[in-house]
């Protein structure tokens, strides 16, 4: 019984750890280079709208994931022109962003599908993969997951290699930690700057897909509930490294899911202080381990080219 | 056929013209110097060159063929590099992945970087490791890894933005010699610098500018050194006494004091008592170690030494913006170690940082706000501010200091660096009581008439009992100032020279260390 | 760098006012008109939708008290947002600071004040929402002086963190929540004491137009003169642009930095106590809902004038009105709303580039 809900919470803690582990892994690339996106979030919702109506109208699920990641970046292009070429504050601009992703998926949910709708739309089905469930406990909540749960891991690899191994990389730091350097070096700051906002936004299309159509099979309002300021605060706790990142969202995913696990456990912990347990960590995260050091140097500072 | 030609470049900044009809060509093999005093046009015309800037008007050739980049990136590519005035190396990165910075192929190879770096150490000498972060490196180091970084692509024309201020006198040396080396292999150097001693060692030829124009271009061979100052200033040598000594840097013609500038023979009883700093930094690494010093009333006691040995910390410590690690600071018998910026004010101790932006001023704040940013509750009544009696104040302390703007209204940010020194100079001297004052690195970035003005009041202060410190990184400054100067070297001072035994060769060898007095 | 031409510095200025007022103007209409264009492409008829606007804001006279009352809460927040941006603190957490004032000040309305003398029996429940507001918004200043804690992400988690809060107190039976009767079993508490109720301003022709309104209008004077006029908005303002040079300019920086946060934090506490106390009377798990950036968009709006937020707040006041009315009348989703308020943050803020432009060489 209890190796069995421990196997649901495990399972449930992985799943929602997966939008944030997408969200934060891009986020955690663009801070590199110096461009916060408070917009996550707002991307996030965005393709979670987008790749359910997508999925709904053609019933692929493929689409939907496509079509929510070209929303997401789109959003991550207008977030880059803002805070790259004009030089806005990137957390008002990011806030905006926010206010314009809630109003908008919910206004044209409520026109497309009704104020009330549950139809569940198609969505991925879970790998089950044999060679995973055999590890014990932790087994069978590994090997239920969807096809995107293991890309999102994969996503970090890769985002761990560009930044180690790659031009683009070290271009993603140099312009994150000293654009002036950089751009004296023959870098492009705005174009390096440009392409890790775009890369965020890709990511956080995946993750917002991920929550609708391989996690929920529906679309709700506002149905992100802050996962986009919880990626934020992960690259943040995981001090701008990818792995340590990826813990994070780990930890802020079981946290969640605890909700699950704490009634079937009997514990006598009221479900709402397990809700905003996960906020009340990454607070504490961000407050108590985070020294000023580890931060990009040009972390939202927009950069002008002077003598 | 010239390397670089330059045909009336033109660069205006808002109303303010930087550059004013520029022509010049530059030969190919030849170290050309630029000269000329702060805000004359130098390190605009250098950014012009590299793209960080795009002329208003003109036209640039390189090789015969049309020059107009649009950024770094395209000089890159023509084969013009730089070395800027302030480094542009990414402080928490390795030297290999710098020098990977912006021309390496789609993967990092690290490997290619470092068998360029050894071909390049031995036809240079320049040594350096490549896995050493940046930021574990000295000044001179860094400055050898920009040198390295421009070296690396094999380029046409090498352009040094005043590289010497942060050096040694043996580090300058040895820059000299690599530009004679580059020169010799065919390749151009532009060289900028206001230190005439250095222009007569290595240029071929000369441009002189001032406020934005070509003065006149000379061969050095043969050059008469009086006549390059008098294009530089405009005005004639004679009348700015020590004080274009010192700004200029007239290699070995150390000016004799006139009675004026020499203080009270001995000086009275101790203001500023230091003994036994030590400071270390966030990462452990020791800044100041067991530095003891002592000022007494009526002196100038200046302090030497090649940048990063120390002045910096001393002076946060000084002003309250740096807590030390051990020893005791007392000011005119009061114990302020470790006090507060505003303990350390009342115990009559006026500050004149060495980043003026940073630490001295507001600047979008009104000249008024800042002449009174320590004493914001004076003008007020029952919390609200009385801003005509404040702008009252103001005006008179900007007549008596000769503060020019055309309102204590105006910000800060549209004084010329001069009037805000003044104005800094102006808060920290009207304090009550002042016992002692700190000038760190008083007159960077100062045109001539300003850092006289500023000796002026340093040496009134001095007249009027004061205790002076003067940390400053221009040897020059601190002969024609100090009554007495003690040298700095990791973090304590390695020797004393008194009044009347100043000499060049004794600082420059105790400044690196070599030498013990 | 600097401009070294006075001249040129007061002719920037010159021109820097006009823009200050007519971006946020311009944003907000273009913002409306993409607004009515959005409910037009709905196939939803305008003039009905906007008939429908228009009665839910100042149909009537108790529409146009309910719209007012509205921006009261709304002007508090943005004085609030305008407070801290005083000393270069952004707060975005209006939401979990107006929460917080409206639970604390509905436990104080239950628990006690109720039987306190006339007068009283208000004052001390806002009293206690607003203290609870600026602890809120203070643990912000707190983090941001003691640890270096960007106050963006702080204010947010903090919202985040009082809402299941607010949540908690009206689903416990032990905390707030009213006893279950055979009526309603909703998490949500008791109706307040009337006494604790706010004062009508016009008790007779049924508006419900409180003194909360007085309040505000005494907040605005006195945040108008603190950061116009006083010593303290000067230090505010210096430690903002400068902490360094403010510090050795003798300003205790994190105290200034808690003291900005805690007042800003107490006025979104006490505009969520007049929201409780003027005109829901019970606590609900979303009472505070959109609040939060209402008032920070009304701060962002206002430009740091006091009298920017009077006039962003009234707007914003009545837009929420009339959209609630224009949903339930209309059948046009309120949403639009919304969409409108990120348009303008946007707009508004990606042309901070005209209005801040600087002189550089």
């Amino acid at each position: 019984m209890i190796d069995e809900q421990m196997a649901v919470f495990i399972g449930s803690g992985l799943r929602l750890a997966v939008p944030i582990i997408f969200a934060a892994t891009g986020e955690m690339l663009s801070e590199r280079a110096g461009v916060l996106n408070l917009s996550l979030d707002g991307m996030m919702l965005m393709s979670a709208f987008t790749a359910a109506l997508a999925s709904w109208a053609t019933g692929s699920p493929l689409i939907g994931v496509a079509a929510g990641v070209l929303v997401a970046t789109a959003v991550a292009g207008a977030q880059a022109v803002l805070s790259v070429t004009l030089r806005a504050n990137q957390l008002v601009v990011g806030i905006g962003f926010n206010i314009l992703a809630l109003g908008s998926t919910t206004f044209l949910y409520r026109e497309i599908f009704g104020p009330l709708s549950r139809d569940p739309i198609p969505g991925f089905a879970q790998l089950n993969l044999p060679w995973l469930a055999h590890i014990p406990v932790i087994g069978p909540a590994l090997a239920n997951q969807t096809g995107l749960a293991y890309v999102s891991i994969l996503m970090v690899v890769v985002t761990w290699l560009i930044l180690k191994y790659t031009s683009f990389g070290l271009a993603v730091r140099a312009v994150g930690e000293d654009p002036r350097a950089a751009d004296k070096a023959g870098i492009s700051v705005a174009r390096t700057r440009y392409l890790g906002v775009l890369y965020a936004g890709i990511l956080a299309g995946l993750g917002g897909a991920f929550m609708s159509v391989a996690d929920s099979n529906t679309f709700t309002e506002n149905m992100t509930k802050g996962a986009g300021y919880l990626a934020i605060t992960a690259v943040i706790f995981g001090g701008w490294n990818p792995w340590y990142t990826l813990a994070a969202c780990l930890l802020f995913g079981f946290a969640t899911a605890l909700q699950f696990l704490a009634p079937a456990l009997q514990l006598d912990v009221p479900v709402a202080l397990l809700l905003l347990l996960p906020y009340l960590l990454a607070l504490v995260a961000i407050a108590g381990f985070v020294g000023k050091s580890r931060q990009p140097s040009a972390l939202t500072i927009p950069f002008e080219r002077g003598g | 056929m010239a390397l670089l030609e330059l045909s009336g470049l033109t660069k205006r900044f808002g109303a303010f013209t930087a550059l004013d009809d520029i022509s010049l060509l530059i030969e190919r093999g030849e170290v050309h110097c630029l000269l000329g005093e702060n805000g004359a046009g130098k390190s605009t015309l250098c950014n012009l060159v590299f793209g960080v800037h795009r002329p208003d008007a003109g036209t640039m050739t390189l090789g015969g063929e049309p020059f107009d980049p649009r950024g770094p990136a395209e000089a890159l590519q023509r084969g013009v590099v730089m070395v800027h005035q302030h480094f542009s190396l990414v402080p928490n990165m390795t030297v290999a992945e710098n020098l990977m910075l912006g021309r390496a192929s789609a993967v990092l190879k690290p490997q290619d970087i470092i068998v360029r770096m050894e071909q390049l150490a031995a036809e240079y000498g320049l040594e350096i490791d490549p896995e050493a972060r940046i930021d574990e490196l000295s000044v001179g180091e860094r400055q050898r890894v920009e040198i390295i970084k421009c070296l690396l692509g094999d380029p046409q024309l090498l352009v040094l933005d005043e590289p010497t201020a942060v050096l040694q006198p043996d580090e300058i040396d040895a820059l000299l010699a690599i530009c004679r080396q580059v020169a010799l292999r065919g390749k151009s150097v532009i060289l900028v610098t206001h230190k005439l001693g250095e222009i007569s060692r290595v240029a071929d030829r000369t441009t002189v500018l001032r406020q934005g124009r070509i003065i006149e271009t000379v061969a050095m061979e043969g050059a008469d050194i009086r006549s390059l100052v008098r294009s530089m200033v405009g005005r004639d040598v004679q009348s700015a006494g020590s004080v274009l000594a010192a700004a200029v840097d007239i290699e070995g013609k150390t000016p004799a004091k006139s009675s004026s500038d020499v203080g009270p023979t001995s000086p009275g009883e101790a203001v500023l008592q230091i003994s036994d700093l030590v400071y270390r930094d966030p990462h452990g690494v020791p800044r100041l170690d067991g530095l003891s010093l002592t000022v007494g009333t009526g002196e100038i006691v200046g302090i030497a030494g090649v940048e990063g040995n120390g002045q910096t910390e001393l002076g946060l410590i000084l002003a309250g913006l740096a807590a030390p690690s051990g020893g005791a600071i007392v000011v005119g018998g009061t114990q302020v170690t470790g006090c507060t910026p505003q303990e350390i004010t009342d115990a009559g101790v006026g500050i004149v940082p060495e980043d003026r932006h940073a630490v001295a001023c507001i600047k979008e704040l009104s000249v008024a706000e800042n002449l009174y940013l320590g004493a914001i509750g004076k003008f007020s009544r029952f919390g609200l501010l009385d801003k005509s009696a404040r702008r009252k104040a103001a005006e008179t302390m900007m007549r008596d200091f000769d503060v020019r703007a055309s309102s204590p209204d105006v910000s800060m940010a549209s004084l010329s660096g001069g009037n805000q020194q003044k104005a800094v100079l102006a808060r920290e001297l009207s304090l009550d009581p002042l016992v002692f004052l700190l000038a760190a690195q008083p007159t960077r970035g100062l045109d001539v008439g300003a850092i006289e003005a500023v000796y002026n009041r340093i040496r009134a202060a001095r007249d009027d009992g004061l205790g002076v410190l003067l940390i400053s990184s221009e040897l020059e400054e601190l002969m024609a100032v100090s009554d007495r100067i003690a040298v700095i070297y990791r973090g304590k001072l390695v020797g004393e020279l008194a009044a009347g035994s100043f000499s060049r060769e004794a600082i420059g060898a105790m400044m690196s260390g070599h030498a013990h007095v | 760098m600097v401009m070294k031409n006075p001249k040129l510095a007061q002719g920037t200025r010159r021109k820097l006012v006009p823009l200050q007022v007519l971006v946020p103007v311009v944003s907000t209409v273009i913002a409306l008109g993409i607004g009515l264009l959005i409910i037009a492409a709905t196939g939803a008829s305008v003039v009905e939708a906007i008939e429908a606007f228009w009665d839910g804001m100042a149909g009537s006279d108790f529409n146009i008290g309910a719209s007012i009352n509205r921006a009261i809460s709304l002007a508090l927040v943005g004085l609030g947002f305008i407070f801290a941006s005083r000393a270069n603190l952004t707060n975005v957490g209006g939401e979990g600071q107006i929460a917080m004032g409206g639970m604390f000040a509905t436990a104080a309305a239950l628990h006690g004040a109720g039987g306190l003398p006339l007068g009283l029996a208000f004052i001390v429940p806002l009293a206690v929402g607003t203290v609870a507001g600026a602890v809120w918004g203070g643990l912000a200043g707190f983090l941001k002086a003691a640890r270096g804690t960007n106050e963006v992400i702080s204010t947010l988690l903090l919202s985040f963190i009082a809402l299941p809060l607010v949540y908690w107190s009206v689903e416990s039976f032990h905390l707030l929540r009213k006893p279950i009767s055979d009526v309603s079993s909703l998490p949500e508490s008791a109706e307040i004491p009337d006494t604790t109720k706010l004062p009508l301003l016009f008790p007779d022709n049924g508006s419900p137009l409180h003194i909360g309104l007085l309040i505000a209008a005494i907040a605005v004077v006195v945040v108008w003169l603190v950061l116009k006029h006083s010593t303290l908005g000067l230090r505010l303002r210096a430690v903002g642009l400068n902490a360094t040079a403010s510090r050795r300019a003798g300003m205790r920086t994190s105290f200034y930095v808690i003291l900005a946060m805690t007042v800003s934090g107490g006025l979104g506490g006490l505009g969520g106590a007049i929201m409780i106390l003027g005109q829901q009377f019970y606590l609900t798990s979303d009472f505070s809902s959109g609040y939060g950036f209402d008032g920070l968009v009304v701060g962002l709006l206002s430009r740091g004038s006091a009298v920017g937020v009077v006039i962003g707040a009234l707007l914003f006041g009545f837009l929420r009105s009339g959209s609630i009315n224009m949903e339930i009348s209309a059948h046009v989703p309120s949403a639009v709303v919304l969409i409108c308020q990120g348009l303008i943050v946007i707009v508004i803020a990606g042309s901070a580039i005209l209005t801040n432009r600087k002189v550089t060489r």
